[in-house]
């Protein structure tokens, strides 16, 4: 199936499309973690373990 | 309630899917290329494959863990090539599956074993490494040479290994039996067809030098001394890479 | 336990096990003059067991309805009784490979226990046997808590456990018995592979079931890794053992790919096995265990997040480093290098937010062997990604690859790492899980701590020294310009190191057999924990340090 395109075709598709997701990618996460209006749900996360109560909310 | 439980849901699948897109792509983008490198290893049209007592030899090899201890793989490093001989070429291993490259080398690499040492040095060392190299760590192997080997299953490997992509003919298959026991016994009347179906390089004679008998020993051996020999490729390179 | 399940899924249950029966019958029977003939016969023997004290139970009444009002714990704590009994044998056998390394006649005559049978009794069996079963048992526990819900239902958790189990038997016994597919950590065959399959997507489904029904919002970030860790490796393992098998009823396969291209599958597996199975699924347990048993919250919360998705996204990029110098295209080793080498970064973000979690409480640290079991556990986490990343420079690698350098540097990994952390939060769970005061001996666990330090520190200073003089001595040539040294000088060269090392793995071992010992004391003798406010750890520290936000 991949027969048809050749051995550098598909290197340079991996090599370039590789690196753009790589870059695109890691922009999205770090746009993610530091949006301002998520620091509330981190900070209660990382809160809300040690809150510990031994049984579940019913 | 139940839309809240909706939206939770959510997350937790975008979070699935957002762990599939990361991790794939790396995986692709190393791997997808390799399924067209055949258009660019070296050719070997002289490549042979495996007869099915050299097939059972590597299984047992397989079997009794040897590649813990041993790489098939000789890198392009000038001590390896002086050490071992021409570097490995991935052609070489094109019918091996699964590669046998290795990762450790308690022993040393065996990519090139082949005709090194006589059949009986082979024999003796298996069975007890000490009684030929003294300092040896290496485990004896003293059942090889009284199991008998196992050929019944012979023709559906072949068959098996078909339909992953070596080319094994009907013929072939069909007497993949009959070509294990002659291969290791010479003087019977099975041994015939063996160079008409492998080739007139093949290795034929008793390997564990147990005439009468087929076993597990007459295969390890038969492998053990074609490893470096299914084509000579390697000889015929010219290009020499730099070796570092 | 058995009473604890309804009705329904006691019958599921038989269900199940019937079918299973069935199934071993039937590879029993038409399998003979074949291997597998003997995993029919475990299966069907194993299934027919578990079927006899369920069958005793099936008209017990009806659990009562106050189960709701708790977690589902009992799958953790079998979980955790097996994590302990994996690592004794494993670990055992482990010790046993090492010494036949000094002393290769230390063993029986019999094939099942020569050197290269039961070198993947070891690797299979700390890996998947204690660490696979550690992480599930933890897993159970953290998604519980972290959702706050009980688990959906009580059969699956159940179903994953002893399936799970049932795998590794069928593989260690496998070896042992010659069936094996030879790929490093994929060595079980294809009818076992198959079965792991079925396992792990009942363990996926109860994950996305039980955050499905959180009643927080969020997703606490411990089970980001830990289902990291179910979904790749899910993916990881089929595509890796596509294989064809000689036929039905034949234990041996042969695998789909072959040469370059199964090199770089196996090691694109290999490392990513490494990955998600020793990184990420751990890095889930000390980000749960660690903040608790500190008292503090995670120190930088963002952090996490981003070490999160770098080391998913980049982890798998770099397998090819396991292949330099080799027949795989120049650009692939290069691609694998440089990916490594940025895998630092989150990799070290990890270690440090463990670390910088704990300043404030180094006091704890200082008296509680079960919090220093976990700081020791990040240091190593990061030294041993540290030594990775440099041992993926090329130049490096071509001294390193091949060497007892590389088993050094896994078990650097293994104990320093995978090890201490799942015994800082075994230590950490099992009094609440059984609802004791604390373990039965502090003291033991106090001395399973320096034990497994010092046991890793020979090891890995032993493989150090022994594969850097290897590869050097491989390497050197004379003046005249030849080898210096044959490969057996080399061979003989390893020998003090060798016993080194099987030293320092018996500390090792014992540590893990004091584990053992304090498990059961705490079961069978340790004081119940008197009020509830012992079940809700270091309670009172927390009060204050939850106010105390990091960023
Ligand atoms: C514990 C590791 C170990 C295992 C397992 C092992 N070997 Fe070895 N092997 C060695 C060592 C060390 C040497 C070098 C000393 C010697 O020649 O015995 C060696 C040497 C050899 C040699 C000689 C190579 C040469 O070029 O001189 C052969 C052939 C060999 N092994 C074959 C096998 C086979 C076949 C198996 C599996 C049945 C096997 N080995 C399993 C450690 C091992
Ligand atoms: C008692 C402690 C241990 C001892 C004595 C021990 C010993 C050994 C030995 C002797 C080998 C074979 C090395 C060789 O072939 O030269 C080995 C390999 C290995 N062990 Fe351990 N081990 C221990 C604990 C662990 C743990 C806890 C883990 C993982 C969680 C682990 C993972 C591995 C792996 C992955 C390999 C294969 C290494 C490779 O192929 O490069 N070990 N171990």
């Amino acid at each position: 199936m991949m027969m048809d395109f050749s051995h550098e075709t598909v290197v340079w598709a991996a090599k370039t499309f590789g690196l753009i997701y790589l870059v695109i990618f890691s922009m999205a996460v770090v746009a993610y973690a530091f949006w301002p209006s998520r620091q509330k749900e981190f900070h209660d996360a990382s809160a809300a373990i040690l809150k510990q109560e031994d049984r579940p909310w019913r | 309630m139940f839309k809240l439980h909706y939206r939770l849901e959510r997350r937790a699948i975008g979070m699935t899917l957002g762990i599939i897109a990361a991790a794939s792509i790396g995986g692709f983008v190393e791997i997808a290329p390799l399924f067209t490198i055949h258009q660019t290893v070296e050719a070997a049209p002289d490549m042979r494959v495996y007869t099915p007592l050299e097939l059972a030899g590597r299984n047992i090899y397989i079997r009794e863990g040897c590649y813990a201890c041993h790489s098939q793989m000789i890198r392009t490093l000038r001590d390896e090539v002086e050490r071992y001989g021409h570097y490995s070429l991935a052609v070489e291993s094109k019918y091996d599956h699964p590669m046998l490259w290795g990762s450790k080398r308690t022993g040393p690499d065996i990519a090139r074993l082949g005709g090194k040492y006589s059949d009986e040095w082979h024999v003796r060392h298996l069975l007890n490494p000490r009684d030929v190299v003294p300092v040896s760590i290496m485990p004896a192997y003293g059942w090889l040479m009284e199991n008998d080997l196992r050929t019944d299953d012979l023709s559906d490997q072949l068959t098996a290994q078909r339909v992953v992509g070596v080319p094994y003919t009907p013929d072939m298959i069909r007497n993949a039996a009959d070509d294990a026991y002659g291969q290791a016994n010479p003087d019977s009347s099975r041994a015939k067809g063996v160079k008409t179906r492998y080739g007139e390089e093949t290795n034929i004679r008793s390997f564990a030098g147990a005439p009468g008998r087929l076993t597990e020993m007459d295969a390890l051996v038969a492998y053990l001394q074609i490893l470096g020999h299914l084509t000579d490729a390697a000889s015929r390179d010219t290009v020499a890479k730099d070796l570092e | 336990m058995i009473s604890n399940l309804t009705t329904g899924e006691r019958r599921g249950a038989l269900l199940i096990l019937l079918v299973m029966t069935l199934v071993g019958l039937f590879f029993a029977a038409a399998g003979r003059g074949d291997p597998i003939a003997v995993h029919g016969a475990l299966i069907m023997v194993a299934a027919i067991a578990l079927a006899f004290p369920i069958m005793a139970r099936l008209y017990d009444p009806e659990p009562p309805a106050e189960r709701f009002d708790t977690y589902y714990d009992d799958p953790s704590k079998v979980g955790i009784i097996l994590t302990f009994v994996w690592a004794a044998f494993a670990m055992f056998v482990g010790d046993w490979v090492a010494w036949l390394l000094v002393e290769p006649t230390w063993t029986t005559s019999g094939a099942w226990s020569s050197f290269g049978r039961i070198r993947p009794v070891h690797t299979t069996g700390v890996i998947f046997g204690f660490g696979g079963n550690g992480l599930i048992a933890t897993s159970f526990y953290v998604m519980q808590r972290t959702s706050r819900v009980r688990l959906p239902d009580q059969l699956s958790p159940w179903f994953v456990l002893i399936g799970y189990n049932l795998f590794c038997v069928l593989a260690v016994t496998g070896y042992m018995l010659g069936i094996t597919q030879s790929k490093e950590y994929a060595e079980p065959e294809w009818y076992a592979d198959l079965w792991l399959v079925i396992v792990w997507v009942v363990y996926f489904i109860l994950y996305m079931r039980t955050l499905a029904r959180r009643e927080e919002p969020h997703i606490y970030v411990a089970n980001w890794y830990y289902m990291a860790f179910i979904l790749v490796v899910a993916m990881l393992h089929i595509v890796n053992n596509l294989a064809v098998p000689v036929s039905f009823l034949s234990a041996k396969s042969f695998s789909l790919f072959s040469g370059v291209q199964d090199a770089l599958t196996e090691w694109w597996y290999g490392h990513n096995a490494v990955a998600f199975f020793l990184t990420a699924g751990f890095l889930g347990m000390m980000y749960y265990y660690l903040p608790i048993r500190a008292g503090r919250p995670i120190f930088s919360y963002r952090m996490s997040i981003i070490s999160f998705w770098g080391i998913t996204f980049m982890y798998m990029w770099v397998g090819s480093h396991h292949l330099h110098h080799t027949a795989l295209p120049q650009w692939v080793q290069t691609l694998g290098m440089t990916f490594s080498l940025v895998l630092i970064v989150p990799s070290w973000a990890s270690a440090a937010n463990a670390l910088l979690t704990l300043n404030g409480a180094w006091h704890k640290v200082r008296d509680d062997a079960t919090l220093r079991f976990m700081m020791i556990a990040a240091v190593f986490y990061g030294l041993t990604t540290f030594e990775g990343s440099f041992m993926a420079i090329r130049s490096v690698n071509a001294l390193s690859h091949y060497t007892d350098w590389t088993v050094g540097h896994v078990h650097a990994g293994a104990l320093g790492w995978v090890a201490m952390i799942t015994f800082g939060a075994l230590y950490a769970s099992i009094p609440w899980l059984w609802k004791r005061e604390r373990m039965y001996s502090p003291a033991l666990v106090e001395v399973h701590f320096w034990l497994a330090l010092s046991g890793t520190a020979i090891y890995v200073f032993a493989l150090w020294n022994a594969g850097i003089i290897q590869g050097l001595m491989w390497r050197t040539y004379t003046e005249n310009g030849n080898l210096a040294y044959t490969f057996l000088d080399s061979v003989v060269a390893m020998r003090p190191y060798y016993i080194a090392r099987a030293i320092g793995g018996l500390l090792f071992l014992l540590g893990a057999l004091a584990g053992c010992l304090n498990l059961y004391l705490t079961i069978r003798y340790a004081a119940p924990a008197t009020d509830t406010a012992s079940l809700k750890p270091l309670r009172d520290e927390l009060n204050d340090a939850a106010t105390l936000p990091a960023e």
